[in-house]
C-alpha cells in the first residue's frame, strides 16, 4: 500500500467532477453487451469453418471422425516433423484415451513442466525444457469465425506447453467449438461460476502462428511462438 | 539521436527529405489501411461495435476511481501487488527497487507505451540491470539506439538493409537481407534471454476491473514468454486503460484487432490475473501491477478527457495524411499521429515545440473515421491550437498574419485591395501554374510543396458579374 492511491484518487475524483455528466452521457448512448459473434452466420457448420478460418492464417485443420482417428493424426504429425521430445498438459486433462501407448509406440518423450522456487531451478528447468520440438494440448473452447483456441491455465495444464516449441498441437472435440468471441467468453464464465480467475492465473487466445511483419512490412512466422500450429477436432 | 531536442519543423523537414522512409511509410500506412478496409468490410455491424466500444469505454472512466479500486483489490485477492504511481519517477523508483531486492540481473521487457513514457529503460539501465526489448521491432530499434516510430510497427522506418548491419554488427549474424534469416536470428538470440530473465515487464492494453486481471495483445508470443518464463512479472498500466467486466473484451478486443492490423484477433491475447496459482506447474512467482497517473488524472479533469477513451491501435496515425508523409518521430514525443497530436502536449509538456503538434493536421477528418471509439480528434485538435494561441504561444509571424488578417476581414475595401494585390503578385512568382518559391517566411510553406496562384479573378469578381447576368436575363 503506497500513500500515493489516495492522492491518485482524490485527482481522479477532482476531474470526474468536470467530466462525469459528459462521460455518463456517453456510456448510455449505445448498449454494452458484446455480440455473440460479429460476422454474418450462414448455416455453415463450425467446425468447416473453424478449418477454413485457420487454414487462411497458413495453419493446419484436422478433422476427424473419433479419437482413434485424432490420435493417428497426431501421430502423423509428430513422426513427419521428427519430433523426439514434446512439452505437454498432463495427459488425463487432454482426454484422449490411449495417447500415453502411442506416444511410447513412436518413441516421443513427454515432459512435464515444473517450475521450482528458486531463481537458478527455475532457470535450469527452463533450460531442461527448451529442446522439445513440439507442444501438445487440449483446448477450453474454439472459437470458429476467428479460428481462435481458447485455453485456461490450471494443475497440469501449463501456460509453456502451447508456447514454448516451433510445432504446437491442440485437440479439441468438436462439441468444444462456439461461433463467436462473444459466445466463449459467456461459456467460460457460465462453466467457471462465479469466479473464472479462482483456480487459474491465465486465459489465452491464441489466432494462428506467431507472427511478425516489423521488418519491412514483411510477414514471418515463428518469430517467439510456435510457426507449425495444428488443430485436431474429432467427434 | 534525441529527436525531441530539434525544433518541430526541422524534423519535419528531415523526415520529409529521407526518401527510404518515405518508401516505407507508404508501404506500411498503405498495408494497414487495406487491411483494415478489409476486415471491416467482413463484420456485419462495425458500427454498432464502435458505438458499444464506444459506451463501454465512457462507462468504465465515468467510474474510473471505483473501477481502479475494484481492479487492484481483486488483484490483491488473488496473491499480486498493486502500485499506486502518481507520476514516471514513482514508478521507475518502484520497479528499480523491487529488482535490487529480489537480486534481478536480466529483464526481457514487451512492448509498453506506457513504460517508453517514463523512459524506464533509461532507469533500469543507469541501475545497471540488462534490459532486453524482446518484440522484433522495439529490438531492433534499442540495438540502434532509437525510439518506436508507430505504435503497432514501431520500427517501419528502417530498411532490411539496415537491419541486417545492426544484427551483423551486434548479433554476428552472416550478412544476408533474407527477411525470414533476420527473424531465426533474433528468436534465437532472445530465447536465451526469456530462459535466464529473472524479471519481465508488459505493458497492458486492458485492465478488466471485476476479473481482476490485466489484457496483453500481440502477435509475436515475445509477451506470453515475458509474462511466464521470469519468476517476477511486472505489468505497468495507464490508469484510463480499463473496463469493468470479461465480456466487455467481447466488444473491445473485436475493435483493437480490426482497427490496428485487420486481424480479427490478434495472434496472442493474454489475460492474466494475479501470480500462478499453487497448484499450476508455470507462471510468474510474483506479479506486480504498476498503476501510472502521470497526468492523466489532470487530463480527466480537462477539455481533453475524451482523448483518455483511446485504445492505442493506432488506426488514426495510418489514416492520417500528414502522419503518411512525416511519420512517428517528427511529432518528438511517444505518441505520434493525430491521438499522439493530443496526448503528447498533455502527457509530455516538457517537450520542445510541443504547443505545436496541433497543427500537424490539415483537419480532414480521417482520423476521427478510423477511430474504434469515435474519438473527436479534429475537433480537439483545433482546440489545442486556440489554447496556444491563448497562451502566447503562437510565433510572431503568425500573430501578425492572423492580426493583418481579422483587420481585413473587418473592412471590405482593404480586403479587396489585398485580394488584388496577392492574385497579382503570387501571379508573377508562379511557373507553370505552379509556385515553387516564396520569400521568407513563407518560404515555410514553398520548403515542401507548391503553393498554388490566386485565381486572376476574385470570387466577389465573379458574383457580381453573375448578378448582373441574372438580371440581364430576367428582362
Amino acid at each position: 500500500m503506497n500513500d500515493a492511491r489516495e492522492a491518485m484518487l482524490g485527482r481522479i475524483r477532482q476531474g470526474l467532477a468536470n467530466n462525469r455528466a459528459f462521460l455518463e452521457r456517453e456510456a448510455l448512448a449505445a448498449p454494452h453487451t458484446p455480440p455473440p459473434f460479429v460476422h454474418p452466420a450462414g448455416d455453415d457448420d463450425l467446425a468447416e469453418r473453424f478449418a477454413a478460418e485457420l487454414r487462411k492464417l497458413a495453419a493446419h485443420a484436422h478433422l476427424c471422425a473419433d479419437h482413434d482417428a485424432a490420435r493417428a493424426v497426431l501421430c502423423d504429425i509428430l513422426v513427419a516433423a521428427e519430433v523426439r521430445r514434446t512439452l505437454s498438459w498432463a495427459l488425463p486433462a487432454i482426454e484422449l484415451p490411449g495417447l500415453a501407448d502411442d506416444l511410447m509406440r513412436i518413441g516421443v518423450e513427454r515432459h512435464d513442466v515444473s517450475i521450482a522456487p528458486t531463481a537458478a531451478e527455475r532457470t535450469a528447468h527452463l533450460h531442461e525444457l527448451e529442446p522439445a520440438t513440439a507442444c501438445i494440448s487440449g483446448v477450453d473452447a474454439l472459437i470458429a469465425e476467428s479460428a481462435t483456441i481458447v485455453l485456461l491455465s490450471g494443475r497440469g495444464r501449463p501456460r509453456l506447453a502451447s508456447l514454448l516449441a516451433p510445432c504446437y498441437i491442440a485437440i479439441a472435440r468438436r462439441d468444444q467449438i462456439v461461433r463467436g468471441l462473444g459466445q466463449a467468453i459467456a461459456r467460460l464464465q457460465q462453466h467457471a461460476a462465479p469466479d473464472l480467475f479462482a483456480d487459474h492465473s491465465s486465459l489465452t487466445f491464441i489466432t494462428g502462428p506467431s507472427r511478425t511483419a516489423d521488418i519491412e512490412m514483411t510477414l514471418a512466422l515463428g518469430v517467439h511462438g510456435p510457426r507449425d500450429v495444428h488443430v485436431i477436432i474429432y467427434g | 539521436m534525441a529527436t525531441h531536442s530539434i525544433a518541430f519543423h526541422e524534423r519535419v523537414d528531415r523526415a520529409l527529405d529521407d526518401g527510404s522512409l518515405q518508401t516505407a511509410l507508404s508501404r506500411a500506412t498503405d498495408r494497414f489501411v487495406t487491411n483494415r478496409a478489409n476486415a471491416l468490410a467482413l463484420v456485419d455491424d462495425f458500427d454498432d461495435l464502435r458505438a458499444r466500444g464506444r459506451a463501454i469505454r465512457a462507462s468504465a472512466l465515468a467510474q474510473l476511481d471505483d473501477v481502479l479500486v475494484r481492479l487492484s483489490e481483486r488483484i490483491e485477492a488473488r496473491g499480486g501487488q498493486v502500485f499506486w504511481a502518481s507520476d514516471g519517477d514513482a514508478a521507475r523508483q518502484y520497479i528499480v527497487e523491487l529488482a535490487r531486492a529480489r537480486n534481478v540481473r536480466t529483464i526481457v521487457k514487451s512492448k509498453s507505451m506506457a513504460s517508453e513514457e517514463i523512459h524506464l529503460n533509461d532507469a533500469l539501465e543507469a541501475a545497471a540491470f540488462t534490459v532486453v526489448e524482446t518484440d522484433l521491432g522495439e529490438y531492433i530499434i534499442q540495438l540502434a539506439g532509437e525510439t518506436p516510430s508507430h505504435i503497432i510497427a514501431p520500427c517501419i522506418h528502417k530498411t532490411r538493409e539496415e537491419i541486417s548491419e545492426l544484427f551483423q554488427q551486434h548479433l554476428g549474424m552472416p550478412a544476408t537481407d533474407d527477411i525470414p534469416t533476420m527473424t531465426r536470428t533474433a528468436r534465437t538470440v532472445l530465447r536465451q534471454q526469456f530462459l535466464r530473465a529473472d524479471m519481465g515487464i508488459s505493458g497492458v492494453n486492458f485492465g478488466v476491473a471485476d476479473a481482476g486481471a490485466v489484457v496483453v495483445v500481440e502477435n509475436e508470443g515475445n509477451a506470453r514468454l515475458t509474462t511466464t518464463a521470469p519468476r517476477i512479472h511486472v505489468a505497468v498500466m495507464g490508469i484510463e486503460r480499463v473496463c469493468e467486466r470479461l465480456e466487455d473484451l467481447g466488444v473491445l478486443l473485436q475493435l483493437l484487432a480490426r482497427s490496428a492490423t485487420g486481424q480479427k484477433l490478434s495472434v496472442y491475447t493474454s489475460i492474466l490475473s494475479g501470480p500462478r496459482r499453487a497448484d499450476e506447474p508455470d507462471g510468474p512467482d510474483e506479479f506486480h501491477l504498476i498503476l501510472l497517473d502521470n497526468g492523466r488524472s489532470q487530463i480527466m479533469g480537462g477539455d481533453y478527457a475524451e482523448a483518455l477513451l483511446c485504445i492505442r491501435c493506432g488506426a488514426c496515425l495510418n489514416a492520417c495524411p500528414v502522419y503518411q508523409s512525416i511519420g512517428g518521430h517528427a511529432y518528438g514525443g511517444v505518441y505520434s499521429g493525430p491521438i499522439g497530436a493530443i496526448l503528447t502536449p498533455l502527457l509530455q509538456p516538457e517537450l520542445r515545440d510541443v504547443h505545436k503538434l496541433p497543427q500537424a493536421s490539415s483537419l480532414c477528418g480521417a482520423c476521427q473515421s478510423a477511430c474504434p471509439v469515435k474519438i473527436a480528434i479534429p475537433d480537439m485538435l483545433l482546440r489545442l491550437r486556440a489554447d496556444a494561441v491563448a497562451a502566447g504561444k503562437a510565433d510572431a509571424i503568425e500573430r501578425i498574419a492572423m492580426a493583418g488578417w481579422s483587420q481585413a476581414m473587418a473592412n471590405p475595401a482593404l480586403y479587396r485591395a489585398g485580394g488584388k494585390l496577392a492574385s497579382l503578385g503570387t501571379r508573377l512568382l508562379a511557373r507553370e501554374g505552379r509556385i515553387g518559391w516564396l520569400p521568407p517566411p513563407l518560404d515555410q510553406w514553398t520548403r515542401q510543396r507548391d503553393f498554388p496562384p490566386f485565381a486572376p479573378r476574385s470570387f466577389t469578381e465573379l458574383w457580381a458579374e453573375r448578378q448582373r447576368r441574372s438580371a440581364g436575363d430576367g428582362q
